[in-house]
């Protein structure tokens, strides 16, 4: 049988997949610290068996939000585009900055989005005329029986949000979700959970693209990344079917705690 | 909240769903039966998920005659292709040097 440690790996990847499969997130810039500073896990070991983490619940999270009609899928590839380009330019100027200068930058972006998230929380991105046009990224969704329509404000604003969480991506063991989360839906004006489901369809493939490499180097710790990625995929399920029973006013309460939260961990580790 | 999702959304669950289920079930008997191979094809069938989910879009949008997002699709599908090409030449730069490591100190 599996000894206790496979049982407490099992557990956190199932606790930060929850949460991180609830708001549209891989769960990796919880995964990571947890990792690491509570289960003394090395910094690599750990990022690598994040990234895989966060396939598993972006991937098994994904299936839910497709089948739900929450996923813009065009949205999503406009802007994988900058998201790759983002991870292969984090890889190249990694370098120019430090860890602490990293930290304290990433901090400061998540405080701003966590307190936008909680201002804004009572307000409503779609409208209820079925026969706008939504554009040619927008679309349509069912609330309630009412046909609502969303469509995509400041599009560069997305792409360039996208470029960086793609480069902290490869950085950090993280999907970037808990950047393109907030800013689709506060600057974006995309309805909160289309913009979780458009993010787990997207991270996926952000975090496959510099796992190949953590693979092959051999940072995969094999035991330990089985057990979190084994914890995470049920529990990924079960949060993307919760989110649909949390009203979107509360699931931008809980992203906007969750912000700042983390924005405080990583802000005392750049001090 | 939900609205109908269209068949290439379809396609794409189904993929995920298969690779999200089988990896689960090589990672969930490899760590009862304590078979790391298991554990290894888990995790890789885990990592070959987004990759299959990017082939089926793009086929999807090359089918639709969405030219323009069939072309975005297979850039991303470029860029993880490059990522495993880089994997595997780190991978293999990395053991060459691990042996040459272990023959100086031999």
């Amino acid at each position: 049988m599996p000894d206790h440690s496979t049982w407490t790996f099992a557990l956190t990847g199932a606790a930060t997949g929850l949460i991180g499969s609830m708001l549209g997130l891989g769960g990796g810039v919880f995964l990571v610290p947890l990792l690491t500073l509570a289960l003394g896990v090395p910094i690599r070991a750990a990022i690598a068996a994040s990234l895989v983490s966060v396939i598993a619940t972006a991937s098994a999270s994904a299936t839910v939000s497709l089948n739900r009609g929450l996923v813009n899928m065009r949205l999503g590839l406009a802007l994988e585009v900058a998201t790759s380009v983002g991870g292969l330019a984090g890889g190249l100027t990694a370098v120019l900055l430090s860890q602490r200068q990293l930290f304290a930058a990433f901090a400061l972006t998540l405080a701003v989005m966590g307190v936008l998230m909680a201002t804004r929380s009572g307000r409503r991105n779609i409208i209820a005329d079925p026969d706008l046009d939504p554009g040619r990224l927008g679309g349509r969704l069912e609330e309630d029986g009412v046909l609502y329509v969303y469509r995509v404000k400041r599009l560069g604003v997305g792409l360039v949000s996208s470029l960086v969480a793609g480069a902290i991506s490869g950085l950090l063991g993280v999907g970037g979700g808990i950047i393109k989360v907030p800013i689709l839906n506060t600057f974006c004006g995309i309805p909160i959970r289309v913009a979780a489901g458009t993010s787990a369809f997207m991270i996926g493939v952000t975090a496959a693209a510099s796992s190949f490499i953590y693979w092959s180097r051999g940072d995969v710790v094999v035991p330990l990344t089985a057990a979190v990625a084994l914890g995470a995929l049920p529990a990924s399920l079960l949060g993307a079917r919760l989110a649909a029973r949390v009203q979107a006013r509360y699931l931008k309460i809980i992203m906007a705690v969750v912000l700042v939260a983390v924005a405080v961990r990583m802000g005392a580790q750049a001090l | 909240m939900s609205a109908a999702p269209s068949p290439l959304d379809r396609v794409v669950e189904a993929v995920l769903t298969a690779g999200v289920f089988l990896s689960g079930c090589l990672l969930l008997a490899g760590l009862l039966l304590e078979r790391p191979p298991l554990l290894r094809a888990g995790i890789l069938l885990l990592l070959a998920t987004p990759v299959a989910r990017v082939v089926v879009v793009t086929i999807g949008l090359l089918r639709q005659r969405d030219w323009l997002f069939a072309l975005v699709s297979l850039w991303i599908l470029a860029v993880l292709m490059s990522g495993i090409y880089l994997a595997a030449h780190v991978g293999r730069a990395s053991s060459r040097e691990l042996a040459r490591i272990t023959e100086r100190e031999r």
